[in-house]
């Protein structure tokens, strides 16, 4: 119960401290819509209908993804230079459950990217949206979220050590929207692809998402989609009390 | 029982230099620091900056662990119990950093105060109450971007007393604060103590530690130079006398000779602006015309002679070491 | 040497540290050879799936396209470092010329945009298996050259605008996506709207990739010539603009003393 407080109260904190940053706000929303841009030009180009909707799902997805990779691996980067690194770590709780509402309230601010993604689309380029699941579209963007902000949190907690570790989570950016399938169908990937998208939270919130609305089984791929989000989470626990004690014995904890 | 024991502490530190060939050195921070913190006192670690005091309290509140000796807050060792010791202790360090800036003052406490799990049903009192305590009340709502330096102190105290712990370590928390703003800061400091609480203070100011400490470790270069009541360290060099000479232009050799005086136990220079300032701490004879006798030649300015104070002893034992 | 050009190469040497010195391989693998390569496979497949264009376009486009990176994000950090460690001001108020001042910090940042442009060109013709006749590599690897300089005359706006933006990363990353859209780097320019097209048109890189496609499909060097000299000089404006901009700002900031402020 402690927990579930606590988790939700961190949420909800950072998320106001996430959201009164005007430009990163800003940024956070333009970025995915320059690629996705491109996309439905590309789409467009093609004269496919049902590709262009398709494709419209899947770049809306992109900003949290692009929310959550660029800022999770640097973390605790942030917090160090924040000088709040050595009170998170310093208390009591486990420090686990003080980093997954950081990178779950990141995710959170890629929800601001997807509404701006399928407007975009919708006001743009005539990308009309019918949901055939109404209400499991609904419900699957909240469990993608929280699930990519898990993976979000095992980035944030492997990345400890490291202190130009924001690099290799911007770099994460465009490998997860090309192997998780956002814009373009798995099937036209090479076939040893396919094993690695399916360890991939986003590979399935994608296809819930695009399932939801274009119809199909959208509740199996909501199911993986939450059991990777949980994996992730018990792999960072474990995780994160190891990288805490090195953190003490090499003092990576201090600040600069 | 000691509410906080530390033996023979020791941190190295592991540096690299260079950028094409990496050389590694080790950087011996505290070199076997020993000390003892009875309940319901105010210890003081007194030194100048690199020193090792902050790797001390570092160590003390399990964010390093020690390369050797152990230590133990309220009979849990800081590296075996860390999660217990953790439970009772607060941490408060001084500077701009360690607050959420966009956010207001009683967000950052809501925040710490559920990661200290303070028992939802009294946060909100509890804040309150602190916020009363810290004389932050009424601007609790504002974003911490606005805060002053001594507004933020006052909100990190608060922040370190969430969880009504036993045991509170203060880093250097007056450091950059306004002369008033420090007082203020101090007396609630002192308030701290009086309500029972264990308090070990770190700073390199000498009449803060002097005001409030009811003991002092003096530490330099990573061991505890000296250690007592304030009044034991002042006795300690209050057998001499200090003797200050005003000069224009006093060269080494001169210095050297001056040191080299019998009854002369340390001469310092002090640059002030066009002149030097020279303090020689003596035995208590009557050298000042022994002193002037080797200053023949040089201009010479005021010249004066006083009881040693505390900063005189704290000079003398950081300089000796 | 004359004082002009002991600038040129000081200041050219002193930027080059101050952009190497924090480049740690941790930072410049990621940046500069992983992320070009996801780029150029992200949009060639996108192109196989909406059956657009070859392989071979998507690789020019992008690996050209990437260039901008670092010639739009070190120009700005290199302004903005001036700014923080308050050197601008020194720098600004002595009598050295500014062209020299500024070309000489431009140089590291055009090596590097044309290194990362030519990586990214290479890896991603053999990820995909492109192949380009051999006597277009030379003439490809001066249209690289000449496309990192004209990003960097547009790196210049760019640093200037980050300067009195004070968010340098979030302006650049803006050019970036812009350059992305707008420079017939993955959508042919006829595909675009034609108000997109015109500004495309007065953008670095447009031609640049035209020239670059064009070799590639086996024309001679003078064949693209007219497209290379247009590119050049696309950038030559754009860093004029730039130089500019920064005088104007300089008076500006004395006016207001803003420019120390961080």
């Amino acid at each position: 119960m402690r927990t579930a407080r606590l988790l939700v109260v961190g949420w909800v904190l950072q998320l106001k401290t996430m959201m009164r940053s005007a430009f990163n706000g800003a940024l956070s929303v333009v970025w995915p819509l320059f690629f996705a841009t491109t996309a439905f030009f590309m789409y467009r180009a093609g004269r496919d209908e049902h590709t262009l909707l398709y494709a419209s799902l899947g770049a809306s997805v992109m900003g949290i993804w692009s929310a959550t990779s660029t800022s999770a691996s640097s973390v605790l980067q942030r917090e160090r230079r924040h000088g709040t690194l050595e009170l998170l770590a310093g208390e009591p709780t486990n420090f686990a459950f003080v980093l997954l509402p950081i990178s779950i309230a990141m995710s959170t601010v890629g929800l601001y990217s997807m509404v701006a993604t399928l407007l975009w689309g919708r006001l743009v380029f005539g990308i009309d949206m019918h949901l055939v699941h109404p209400l499991l579209f609904v419900l699957a963007i909240p469990v993608t979220i929280a699930s990519v902000g898990a993976l979000g949190f095992l980035l944030s907690v492997a990345c400890a050590r490291y202190r130009s570790a924001w690099a290799l989570g911007n770099s994460l950016e465009y490998p997860v929207w090309l192997i998780c399938g956002f814009l373009v169908p798995l099937a036209l990937l090479p076939s040893w692809v396919g094993p690695i998208s399916w360890l991939l939270a986003p590979t399935f919130g994608v296809r819930a998402i695009r399932e939801a609305a274009l119809g199909g089984a959208p509740l199996d791929d909501l199911l993986a989609c939450a059991s990777l989000g949980i994996a992730y989470f018990a792999v960072g626990i474990l995780l994160a009390e190891t990288v805490l004690r090195m953190a003490r014995k090499t003092a990576a904890l201090q600040l600069s | 029982m000691a509410v906080i024991e530390a033996l023979d502490l020791r941190r190295t530190y592991k540096t690299s230099t260079g950028t094409f060939r990496r050389r590694s050195l080790e950087v011996e921070a505290v070199r076997g620091v020993t000390l003892g913190v009875e309940e319901g006192k105010l210890f003081g670690l007194l030194g100048p900056n690199g020193a090792g005091k902050t790797t001390t309290i570092k160590m003390l509140i399990t964010l390093l662990i020690p390369t050797a000796g152990t230590a133990s807050v309220l009979g849990y060792d800081v590296v075996k119990d860390a999660r217990e010791v953790r439970k009772r202790i607060g941490y408060v360090f001084g500077g701009d950093r360690g607050l959420y800036d966009r956010l207001s003052g009683q967000d950052n406490l809501r925040y710490f105060a559920e990661l200290y799990a303070v028992p939802p049903r009294e946060q909100r009192a509890r804040i309150a109450e602190l916020l009363e305590l810290v004389g932050l009340a009424g601007r609790e709502k504002e974003r911490v971007e606005g805060y002053s330096r001594g507004m933020r102190q006052r909100l990190h105290i608060a922040r370190g007393l969430l969880h009504d712990p036993p045991v509170v370590f203060l880093d250097e928390p007056t450091i950059g604060v306004d002369p008033v703003g420090a007082r203020e800061l101090r007396t609630m400091i002192a308030q701290l103590v009086a309500a029972g609480k264990t308090v070990l203070l770190t700073t390199h100011y000498m009449f803060e530690a002097d005001q409030l400490c009811d003991r002092i470790a003096v530490i330099s270069e990573g061991t505890i130079v000296a250690e007592g009541t304030p009044a034991e360290l002042k006795a300690n060099v209050s057998d001499g006398r200090v003797v200050e000479i005003e000069v224009f232009g006093v060269d080494d050799p001169t210095v050297e000779r001056l040191r080299r005086i019998e009854g002369v136990r340390s001469v310092g220079v002090e640059q002030r602006e066009q002149a030097q300032l020279l303090v020689a701490q003596t035995d208590g004879r009557e050298l000042t015309h022994a002193l002037l006798a080797q200053l023949d030649g040089a201009q010479v300015g005021r010249v004066s002679a006083r009881e040693p104070s505390l900063e005189d002893a704290y000079v003398a034992l950081v300089r000796e070491s | 040497m004359t004082y002009p050009a002991r600038v040129f190469f000081l200041g050219g040497l002193l930027s080059y540290r101050a952009l190497f010195n924090w480049l740690t391989p941790w930072i410049l693998v990621p940046t500069f050879l992983v992320a070009p390569i996801f780029q150029i496979l992200l949009f060639a497949y996108i192109g196989r799936s909406a059956n657009l264009e070859s392989d071979e376009f998507y690789v020019i486009g992008n690996a050209l396209q990437y260039t901008s990176l670092p010639c739009l994000f070190a120009m700005a950090n290199m302004l903005g470092d001036e700014r923080w460690s308050q050197t601008l001001g020194i720098l600004l108020s002595s009598p050295a010329s500014r062209l020299a001042l500024f070309l000489g910090r431009s140089l590291p940042v055009i090596l590097n945009g044309a290194l990362v442009g030519a990586f990214g060109f290479v890896a991603g013709s053999l990820i995909l298996d492109v192949h380009v006749p051999a006597s277009a590599f030379a003439p490809l690897a001066l249209v690289i050259v000449v496309t990192a300089v004209s990003c960097t005359g547009l790196g210049l706006v760019n640093g200037a605008i980050g300067l009195r933006v004070r968010e340098s990363a979030v302006s650049s990353n803006i050019v970036f996506g812009l350059l992305l859209v707008l420079c017939g780097v993955n959508v042919p320019l006829d595909e675009l709207p034609s108000w997109m097209e015109t500004i495309g048109r007065a953008l670095p890189l447009t031609h640049g990739i035209e020239a670059a496609r064009e070799l590639a499909d086996g024309a001679r060097l003078a064949d693209v010539g007219g497209l290379i000299a247009t590119e050049a000089a696309i950038g030559l404006v754009w860093a004029v603009v730039g130089c500019t901009l920064l005088r104007f700002l300089e008076v500006e900031a004395r006016r207001r003393a803003t420019l120390e402020s961080s």
